[in-house]
């Protein structure tokens, strides 16, 4: 069956992406002994388990998890160009997140980040869905032009956070910005895959609901879906796991974008399908990044943001045109 | 009540078991306002719509799902949803979010793309379609309900005529067994030849209910069009055909 061989491939894609982004960096780790065939020395052992395994990992879980919210966003928005940046997520996680380094908090309590982080990005969703819903039932261009400016508000609150911060916390938050994974480990693992694969299972169940939501609003009413609860269920979890997503590997823009818009033309819209195989292809592609990342420069990490920012721009520019075209 | 401006006024309406209504009346009169409040997608600021003897508050929401099936112009920005995702979402009043579908349900489903004659494109994602395609897909989804009032917002609209006939002929289908029709038609001849009943809304207000006929000749028709009917008696017709000229007499 058609559908079968594409998710073996990705299946196959992430275990291969894995696999490399493990055995590859400054030191190379030797593929017979990651797959067990030779045993490992001490040395790459400790660098296996200690910083390449929980890293790799993390991309992985990252990377899927942002795909999946965008899949979401994009069938609740109805735009297959929909985005958790689009919505304010990113912003109000990044305000969580700064605000939280800058009181101080990060220091004190390991989760204080991530917890600020995914409050940081409900909040911004919640606040761009009570804008708009001012003046009544909103329109999409309603929602999307609210969320336009409710991630203009926190950009500008975190510039001015910014300026008040000293300056040695200033380059850790301006780092964690753009995006990477330098340094998770095990514990940044642990909580970032707890709230994105438990959110991440929940949208796959949802699945029905969100088909609905694609249809339009009214006729999702007239079948039996509480439109207003279900939107918001649907931005509650996307604001946990982008939220956290965000806590642990900073904004990593266009995953959202890419790995949804690049599947749905091979397994169909319907969320049953394209949210799993966008969070396997999610997954290789954010573990490539950061592949990407940590070996393009020999002196630096590349922040992983600006990698997908250089592939994901050109793709959504290209993916804007066809669509403008097939119009 | 729409927005700020009350769009319809004193309107009393009784749909029957099998019956064919057909909705008429000028553009912007009210007919879609209307035919959303009988769905329960707009609440009335006084008044209310009761079914099976229960007002629509007293249904749970699956419920009134399963009972009444609106079929509207789509949404503009068609979902690429194949035609057999679209239709088996009819289904969702009945499985909810989780159950998984039974025979019952894929047999809904066959008979709502056979009955529409749309069975070739079941596997053709929605954005391919034309149209008028598209517009059967929607009442396919609707039949798929299995509803007992099926309420539709200009379905012939952007059909030929051969699938505008079988349009009709599916609605006479359903209504055989026993499902209510309420259909906003923009054709008056073709309203009065497939209706036994023709509801006339002007400016908000009913004006006329009854025979279409009745209601084609009398003078609320001319009236609410500013046009004059003349009705034809044809010996090879069971019913009249209808002319229509510019101006009322």
């Amino acid at each position: 069956m058609r559908l079968g061989w594409v998710f073996a491939v990705l299946v196959a894609a992430v275990l291969i992406a894995v696999t490399s982004a493990v055995a590859i960096g400054s030191v190379r780790l030797p593929m017979a002994g990651l797959v067990g065939w030779a045993p490992l020395e001490p040395a790459h052992q400790a660098i296996l388990w200690n910083v390449r395994l929980p890293r790799v990992l993390l991309a992985a879980v990252v990377g899927g998890g942002l795909a999946v919210v965008g899949a979401t966003l994009q069938a609740v928005f109805r735009n297959p160009l929909a985005d958790a940046g689009l919505l304010g997520v990113s912003a109000g996680a990044a305000l969580g997140a700064v605000l939280a380094v800058n009181a101080g908090w990060v220091s004190n309590v390991f989760l204080a980040l991530p917890a600020a982080a995914f409050a940081g990005a409900l909040l911004a969703l919640l606040l761009v869905y009570a804008l708009a819903h001012l003046a009544g039932r909103p329109t999409l261009h309603g929602l999307l032009l609210t969320g336009l400016a409710v991630s203009a508000v926190a950009s500008a609150g975190l510039s001015m956070l910014l300026v008040a911060t000293e300056e040695f916390r200033v380059k850790t938050v301006l780092f964690w910005l753009a995006g990477g994974l330098e340094g998770r480990s095990w514990p940044h693992l642990g909580v970032g895959s707890a709230f994105v694969l438990s959110g991440s299972v929940l949208l796959f169940l949802l699945a029905r609901p969100l088909d609905l939501l694609s249809l339009g609003e009214d006729e999702a009413a007239s079948l039996g879906l509480p439109v207003h609860a279900a939107r918001l269920v649907f931005f509650g979890v996307a604001a946990l796991v982008a939220g956290a997503a965000t806590a642990v590997a900073g904004s990593v823009p266009f995953v959202g974008l890419m790995a949804p818009h690049a599947l749905r033309a091979v397994v169909g819209p319907p969320a049953r399908r394209l949210l799993p195989a966008a969070f396997l292809a999610g997954a290789s592609l954010v573990v490539v990044a950061d592949l990407g990342a940590r070996s393009l420069s020999d002196r630096y990490d590349l922040p992983l943001g600006s990698v997908t920012a250089f592939v994901g721009a050109p793709y959504f520019l290209l993916a804007i045109r066809r669509s403008e075209e097939r119009a | 009540m729409r927005g700020t401006r009350a769009v319809l006024h004193g309107v009393s309406l009784a749909l029957r078991a099998g019956e064919a209504v057909a909705l008429v009346g000028p553009n912007a009169a009210g007919k879609s306002t209307l035919v959303r409040v009988l769905s329960g997608l707009l609440r009335p600021r006084s008044g209310e719509v009761r079914l099976l003897d229960r007002g629509l508050g007293g249904w749970s929401r699956e419920a009134l799902a399963q009972l009444v099936a609106l079929v509207a112009p789509e949404d503009a920005g068609a979902s690429s949803l194949t035609v057999r995702d679209r239709v088996a979402l009819g289904r969702y009043p009945h499985r909810g979010p989780f159950r998984p579908f039974g025979d019952a349900d894929h047999a809904a489903v066959a008979r709502a793309l056979s009955q529409t004659g749309i069975e070739d494109l079941a596997g053709r994602p929605l954005a391919t379609l034309s149209a008028g395609e598209r517009q059967l897909a929607t009442l396919a989804r609707g039949l798929a309900q299995e509803p007992c009032v099926l309420l539709l917002d200009e379905p012939a609209a952007h059909l030929d005529i051969g699938h505008e006939l079988a349009l009709f002929r599916v609605l006479d289908e359903v209504r055989a067994r026993g499902v209510a029709v309420l259909a906003v038609i923009h054709d008056l001849a073709r309203a009065a030849r497939w209706a036994e009943r023709m509801v006339l809304i002007s400016g908000g207000r009913l004006t006329a209910d009854g025979h279409p006929d009745a209601v084609l000749q009398g003078p609320a028709a001319a009236e609410a069009f500013g046009v004059s009917v003349r009705a034809h008696a044809v010996p090879t017709l069971p019913s009249p055909l209808y002319s229509f000229e510019a101006g009322a007499k």
